[in-house]
């Protein structure tokens, strides 16, 4: 993949997880990242890791999708124009029905959802992106099959994917592919944490996600691809990295 | 009253909305109907059934719960829920701020499932139960300046499949209608959405033509009936062929 040598990319929500592992990945092969965290420990921990090298960091908290228009120009355009963005910013939700608040909904849909539609409008505008620019945002299973007290989730990532099919047909004029990875279960911080919450270790997902847990690397590996050239001829689609799951 | 098993409607002035009435009321059930505005006169209703009317602005969904716990007393539990209501809208993406996907969030996706979270609870939902939304074919397909429409169609599908999955334990089914071009819906938006989407005629590609409300009004009263009993968590297609 060395064809992603002296390129620019974007990744938002860097911090951990599928998004840091991308930046190591895309940091080895020699490309410039513009990096983004939430958290001041995030940033700390990125900042650190990724001292050697042309990359720009910014903090912004996608809860208020508005705001980043303004720190987008601010910080960021103007200084590069970007070869690709990667969108890995997503928060997790669990509440049954009787407990999921209008407020409850829309925190999930902006951070997950309206975030991802607003950096899209930032970084497809003029003198942002070289032509060839690839996006590709992380979905999940959840947007295809249901499960108990996932609604909001589910249907956060489910807008994406929509949205990602518009995008395609709006952007291609552009020269600008939009892509989804419709990721399965995924062993990073989250996964850990979330298996460490339960009570018994079984993780029901896995009985149909047969190829068992995922790696970071085997969800990177196919980000790498959907940025590169190779992938000159998809767009507008939703890629799975689950494991099976979705055949099962 | 309970000798009829009743139906909350959800609706917003639409044609759609009143031909379900219409067939419901034809089936004997009392129906609930909720809408933002008094319809126009021309609006008739009638059957062996019966229907109430409740009005309030149900995309300011704070005023969902207390309004639900106006209702009168007596029409609880009901066994059916339907969302006919919605908004469209197209815009290309450098237009689609976070302002406008929230509206269409908020009318298409939010007020369904605060309905939901409000209905379904056990003193007021029948186990067994049905709930029906109405989606788009939007939600599997791209168009231009549709993202946020096709985005909020497709996240009410993904939150159908959530509440069945959660549902189930008390039977209570739950499905979406993905339509394509109805005619009722074509009064208000078809060309203007056409000239915005520069697709030649999207109407071209649905080749069986217009499909009429009376045919959707079916689907979603077979969705309620037990003649359904084991399709839950499924987007139905109703689209003439569009998805072809
Ligand atoms: N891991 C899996 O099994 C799995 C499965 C399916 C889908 N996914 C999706 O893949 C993506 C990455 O997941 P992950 O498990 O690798 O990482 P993660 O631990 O979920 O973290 C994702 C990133 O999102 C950022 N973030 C969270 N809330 C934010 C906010 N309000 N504003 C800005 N940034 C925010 C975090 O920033 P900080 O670091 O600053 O906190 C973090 O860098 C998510 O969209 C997730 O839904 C993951």
């Amino acid at each position: 993949m060395d064809i992603l040598t002296n390129k620019t990319f974007l990744i938002t929500g860097a911090g951990k997880g599928i998004g840091f592992h991308l930046a190591e990945a895309l940091h080895e092969l020699g490309a410039s990242l513009i990096l983004h965290t939430n958290s001041t420990d995030s940033m700390a921990r990125i900042q650190s890791r990724f001292s050697l090298g042309q990359h720009t960091f910014f903090q912004a908290d996608f809860s208020s999708p508005e705001n980043l228009e303004d720190l987008w120009k601010k910080q960021i355009s103007g200084s590069l124009k970007i070869d690709g963005y990667v969108h890995c910013v997503g928060i997790r939700s669990r509440r049954p029905i009787n407990m999921l608040k209008t407020h409850d909904v829309m925190q999930v849909m902006t951070a997950n959802f309206a975030s991802y539609v607003e950096m899209i409008r930032l970084v497809t505008r003029k003198n942002t992106y070289n032509p060839g620019l690839s996006i590709v945002g992380i979905s999940s299973i959840s947007a295809h099959a249901g499960g108990s007290g996932i609604t909001a989730y589910a249907a956060s990532k489910a807008a994406m994917e929509a949205a990602t099919r518009c995008l395609a047909k709006e952007l291609y004029k552009k020269e600008i592919r939009v892509n989804t990875v419709v990721c399965g279960q995924i062993e990073t911080e989250a996964y850990q944490t979330l298996m460490e919450s339960k009570d018994d270790q079984t993780d029901k997902v896995l009985e149909r996600q047969y190829l068992g847990l995922g790696k970071p690397s085997q969800v990177t590996d196919i980000i790498l691809f959907l940025l590169s050239e190779k992938s000159a001829f998809i767009t507008g689609s939703a890629i799975p990295a689950d494991g099976g799951y979705l055949t099962t | 009253m309970q000798d009829r098993e009743c139906v909350i409607v959800i609706n917003d002035g639409n044609d759609t909305g009143f031909s379900i009435v219409n067939q419901l009321i034809n089936q004997n059930y009392h129906v609930v109907l909720i809408e933002r505005q008094l319809p126009k006169s021309d609006v008739a209703f009638n059957g062996i059934g019966t229907v109430e009317f409740f009005i309030f602005d149900f995309y300011n969904t704070e005023l969902i719960e207390p309004e639900i716990k106006k209702l009168p007393p007596e029409i609880f539990p009901v066994s059916g829920l339907v969302y006919a209501a919605g908004i469209g809208g197209v815009r290309p993406l450098s237009l689609t701020n976070t302002v406008f996907l929230h509206q269409m969030m908020n009318a298409n996706l939010y007020a369904f499932v605060e309905f939901a979270r409000c209905i379904c609870k056990k003193k007021r939902f029948k186990d067994g139960g049905s709930v029906v939304a109405l989606s788009s074919v939007s939600s599997t397909k791209g168009l231009k300046s549709k993202i946020a429409y096709s985005a909020s169609k497709a996240a009410l599908d993904a939150s159908i499949r959530g509440l069945a999955a959660e549902l189930a334990d008390r039977k209570i089914r739950v499905n979406s209608i993905q339509k394509g071009w109805v005619r009722a819906d074509m009064k208000h938006s078809f060309i203007q959405d056409n000239m915005a989407l520069s697709e030649a005629d999207d109407l071209a590609k649905q080749p069986l033509g217009v499909i009429e409300s009376e045919e959707l009004a079916h689907m979603v009263v077979y969705l309620l009936s037990p003649e359904s009993r084991s399709i839950t968590g499924t987007n139905l297609v109703l689209d003439g062929g569009y998805t072809l």
